[in-house]
């Protein structure tokens, strides 16, 4: 996880990849190319992944049962391998995001304070 | 493929399309392909770190660093042979002794009896102090057997030596007479033939080994009719290979050895062996088997209201004298050697922890040199832990690999004890590596892994990284620590030894005091030889009388012979001497009747102490007594004179005529037994003989000339189990000579690796403190003070290994009370001997490193390093 060209893009927290990914499955299965254009795309460029450590991320999730992966064919018919979220991933999804709500609003509070106090 | 090459292989080509997307879509974006490919990689990262992570994800860690440790413990293990081939060789021999005396504990204490229930069967017997046999009288057996409801099976038995004649050869075997209970308890089914039916008493069922040994394992033998002791009996089987006699042995006199049967005949039940005389009964042992549920306490007690029933109706018969014992077969089995063996299972297991202690002190020895590597092992962040685990690794492997050469150590350690003394111990024939003794050797080798690999890790703790891995630094002053580990080892492994010498030592005066014995019996110059007289022609004790008559005239004129005779030992009986002991009354002693001759005293240098010896050919019955006799029955009286009953019907009398010495001729390991010598014309039958002959040489080259003088004289009679009389007497207590053996061994070894030790300790003190000397010499110091001053340690080191070893000893050596003869557990002496023993020797260790010490060169001492 780097910076790819300049300051303008920002390295992923701890932990972070694994919500992006989950997040990202949410709306069916995806090959392992197109989850991270996926990120890339959608956090408008800001996010760099660097792709490769989105791979032990992968198996991480496959190791805690929080996706599961199956042979495909992609859209250039290739065969490749579809990962999708499974039950648990669905409900850690959930948990993870109300985790991420919380840390966001938490480090905004400590950053802004008078911007926060000041609306009620 | 493998599942995880396979895994890989998706990876890899999951990875590859990945980046050929990549590549593809930077096309598409309108770069070359060199540099969307260049692109496509850049935003993908380090492929094999990629590919590491996601390994690492697959398994766990730490499996794949185990293997990596184990893959580098290989290298060092091949890159230093020497020092591999050592720290092994000093486990496998750990590890092959254990294994060994395992397997011989596995084999007596552990492995159950193998016939069906074993936990029922208990063994059953009349025990007699004054005559010191356990046998049961057979109308006892009997009726037990009829009236005792606790027991589903009782099997009467009894060994007896027989000549059989298998064709053209003679041999003499152990036959076991069993009743017919034996084949349903024991279980046994014939490979060949069948068992005998009841009330079938002419046939006999081979052992596999007689059937192999004496038959050539020839199957027709099935229904063949052979002679054994003058009768003629049917051969109706053959048992398995595996098949084992396991009731408990006879203490009969006469049978001394627990020697495989060769053969089984069923046992005649005579209607008047149910009459109780005082003219003798017939005797057997007897095991039974419980019947399921009944506890051993209730059929004591109701085998103890038997005998009452049998005392009250029996009251000249029931003398009282015969204490009933009945004992679960496998205790009963192992007797006396339980002790032995944990003896000699603690000693084996404190050779073990010295060859522990000596590889760790290599091993920290070795650990001096390699504190580098771990510095930058250290630098590099490894953990100390994972420092902790390569040492565990490493020590691992060594000592799988020892324990798989101890296995085969144990392995040939067994087969040469087998070989040696296989009736040292009941059952010892059957101890074999099986897969419990090999699980032992795994465990083991596991263990001592732990304990040889932890001291050098420990000692290393604190490396001071730093000071290490600057230039120049000098590497081995950074070691104080494991110096004090090395000598603490040391110390423990010098207590260890003091104990197992301390062991041995006391075991070797034991036998010190069982041999000795009067210069002018000679066991080195006796021939001994048995002779069992068999055939109808023998039954008459004229033709005995006859025969050995002519025995003692042969035997003589054959040069190189200086004397020659023959003692029959008889049963134990009650003396009766007239006037002494109460008519009507069991007198209180028993003695062995010797049906001897003239030619007893110069064979076996018996000394005379009072009266005269017998002549051939007395005109009246004439008894010599021995001392114990004089000293107990007489109590002060003088015996000569008096008259004492011989045994036999009528009852005849003879007159005591002279005492001789007390002479422990057969059993080395007993006290002297109350003995009479009477001349074999007095008496009424010889039955089994002793044929012992004095030569002037060596008694073994003249065995095949007097051997064929015997059989010259009847050649149907067969002479065994011929051999000197020192081999005999060993023979006799072949279980001490088997503990003394093992544990000489054990004490030896341990000696040898302590000193070892100790040496080690000091040299490499020596090697440490190189600069040091050179100073000091250069400074005018003497090479004795420098003598003096590298020795100090080692004496201290020494001194502290002896005390603390003394004190265990001798708390520890009561425990092997029962091994020793004649010798306090605690004998000062012995003690004394090994302290100051091991301090010379370990005195010697220390100086030859210190007096390499003093030959340093003061220049090249201090330009070292």
């Amino acid at each position: 996880m780097s910076t790819k060209d300049g300051n303008n893009r920002i390295e992923l927290l701890q932990g972070t990849l694994d919500l992006l990914i989950l997040r990202t499955l949410q709306r069916g299965p995806v090959h392992g190319h197109a989850i991270a254009k996926a990120i890339e795309r959608n956090s408008e460029d800001v996010l760099q992944v660097e792709q490769g450590s989105l791979y032990p991320a992968l198996h991480r999730l496959i190791k805690r049962r929080w996706i599961s992966v199956e042979e495909g064919v992609s859209e250039n018919n290739r065969r490749a391998k579809y990962y999708s979220l499974t039950a648990k991933g669905r409900k850690q999804l959930d948990v993870e995001t109300t985790k991420w709500d919380k840390l966001a609003q938490a480090i905004a509070r400590i950053l802004r304070p008078a911007e926060q106090d000041g609306k009620p | 493929m493998t599942r995880r090459q396979k895994a890989l292989e998706n990876l890899n080509r999951e990875i590859n399309d990945h980046i050929e997307q990549d590549t593809q879509d930077h096309i598409a974006r309108g770069m070359t392909p060199e540099e969307a490919r260049r692109a496509a990689l850049s935003a993908f990262g380090n492929v094999g770190l990629v590919k590491e992570e996601i390994r690492a994800v697959w398994i766990p860690i730490w499996i794949d660093q185990i293997f990596q440790d184990a893959r580098y413990g290989v290298r060092m293990i091949r890159q230093n042979p020497g020092f591999s081939v050592i720290v092994i060789l000093t486990l496998a021999l750990g590890i092959g002794m254990n294994t060994a005396v395992f397997s011989v504990f596995n084999a007596v204490l552990l492995r159950p009896i193998q016939y069906p229930n074993p936990e029922r069967l208990v063994s059953l017997s009349t025990q007699d102090i004054v005559f010191n046999s356990e046998a049961v009288a057979k109308a006892d057996w009997m009726d037990w057997k009829d009236q005792a409801s606790s027991f589903e099976r009782m099997v009467g038995y009894g060994p007896s030596d027989q000549t059989i004649a298998t064709g053209d050869d003679v041999t003499r075997a152990r036959v076991m007479v069993v009743s017919e209970d034996f084949w349903e308890v024991s279980g046994a089914r014939p490979v060949l033939g069948r068992l005998p039916q009841i009330d079938e008493t002419n046939t006999l069922l081979l052992s596999h080994k007689f059937f192999e040994q004496q038959f050539h394992s020839d199957p027709n033998v099935i229904g063949r009719t052979i002679d054994i002791d003058g009768q003629q009996v049917v051969i109706s089987g053959v048992l398995p290979e595996q098949f084992r006699f396991q009731l408990s042995p006879p203490v009969f006199p006469g049978f001394d050895s627990v020697s495989d049967v060769a053969a089984y005949r069923p046992m005649l039940h005579l209607p008047e062996q149910r009459v109780r005389s005082q003219n003798g009964v017939a005797i057997n042992l007897v095991v039974a088997k419980l019947k399921p549920g009944v506890s051993i306490d209730r059929a004591r007690t109701e085998l103890k209201a038997i005998r009452t029933r049998i005392a009250e109706a029996n009251p000249k018969w029931f003398t009282n004298q015969k204490q009933l014992s009945v004992l679960p077969l496998r205790e009963k089995l192992v007797g006396d050697a339980r002790q032995a063996l944990w003896v000699l299972m603690g000693a084996v297991a404190f050779v073990l922890l010295i060859a522990c202690a000596t590889i760790a002190n290599l091993l920290l020895a070795r650990s001096s040199t390699r504190q580098r590597e771990i510095a930058i092992r250290i630098s590099l962040g490894a953990g100390r832990f994972r420092v902790l685990r390569q040492f565990l690794v490493e020590s691992t492997l060594l000592a799988l690999l020892g324990g798989a050469a101890g296995v085969l150590f144990a392995r040939w350690g067994l087969a040469i004890v087998l070989h040696l003394i296989p009736q040292a111990i009941p059952r010892l024939t059957e101890a074999t590596i099986d897969g419990r003794a090999l699980t032992f050797a795994l465990s083991t080798s596991l263990f001592t892994a732990f304990f040889f690999g932890l001291s050098p890790a420990i000692a290393l703790w604190n490396v001071n990284v730093h000071n290490l891995l600057k230039d120049g630094a000098r590497t081995f002053s950074a070691t104080s620590g494991s110096l004090q580990v090395r000598r603490l080892l040391v110390v423990v492994e010098l207590a260890l030894a003091v104990i197992l010498l301390s062991g041995a030592g006391l075991m070797v005066k034991s036998f010190w005091r069982m041999n000795a014995h009067g210069p002018a019996f000679d066991p080195e110059h006796i021939l001994v030889m048995k002779l069992q007289f068999s055939g109808l022609q023998y039954r008459e004790m004229a033709r005995q009388r006859a025969y050995v008559d002519e025995l003692l005239r042969k035997i003589p004129s054959i040069p190189g012979v200086q004397a020659a005779t023959v003692t029959s030992p008889g049963a134990r009986i009650f003396l009766f001497v007239e006037g002494v002991s109460v008519p009507g009354a069991a007198p209180p002693q028993a003695a062995v009747f010797n049906a001897t001759s003239a030619a007893l005293t110069r064979v076996m240098g018996l000394r005379l102490v009072e009266g005269r010896w017998m002549t051939d050919g007395e005109p009246a019955p004439v008894a010599i007594i021995n001392e114990s006799i004089a000293r107990t029955v007489f109590d002060g009286r003088n015996p000569i004179g008096m008259r004492v009953r011989l045994p036999g019907r009528p009852p005849s009398m003879a007159t005591v005529v002279g005492v001789v010495a007390d002479l422990k001729y057969s059993k080395l390991d007993a006290k002297p037994e109350p003995e009479v010598y009477v001349p074999y014309a007095h008496t009424p039958a010889l039955g089994r003989l002793t044929v012992a002959v004095r030569t002037v040489g060596d008694p073994l080259a003249s065995a095949p000339s007097i051997l064929k003088t015997i059989s010259s004289i009847d050649k149907t009679q067969a002479v065994f189990d011929v051999q000197t009389m020192a081999e005999a007497q060993a023979d006799s207590i072949a279980p001490r000579r088997f503990s003394l053996f093992l544990l000489g061994i054990f004490a030896f070894t341990a000696l040898l690796l302590a000193l070892i030790g100790i040496y080690g300790v000091i040299a490499y003190s020596v090697r440490q403190r190189t600069h040091e000397i050179g100073i000091r010499m250069a400074l005018g110091a003497k090479s004795g003070e420098v003598v003096r001053m590298m020795v100090r340690q080692g004496i201290g080191i020494a001194l502290a290994g002896i005390i603390i070893g003394l004190a265990a000893a001798f708390a520890m050596t009561r425990f092997m009370g029962s091994l020793l003869y004649d010798v306090e557990p605690t004998d000062i002496e012995t003690f004394a001997a090994v302290a100051i023993g091991l301090g010379i020797t370990a005195l010697i260790a220390a100086l030859v490193p210190a007096f390499k010490a003093v030959r340093i060169d003061p220049i090249n001492a201090l330009r070292y390093e």
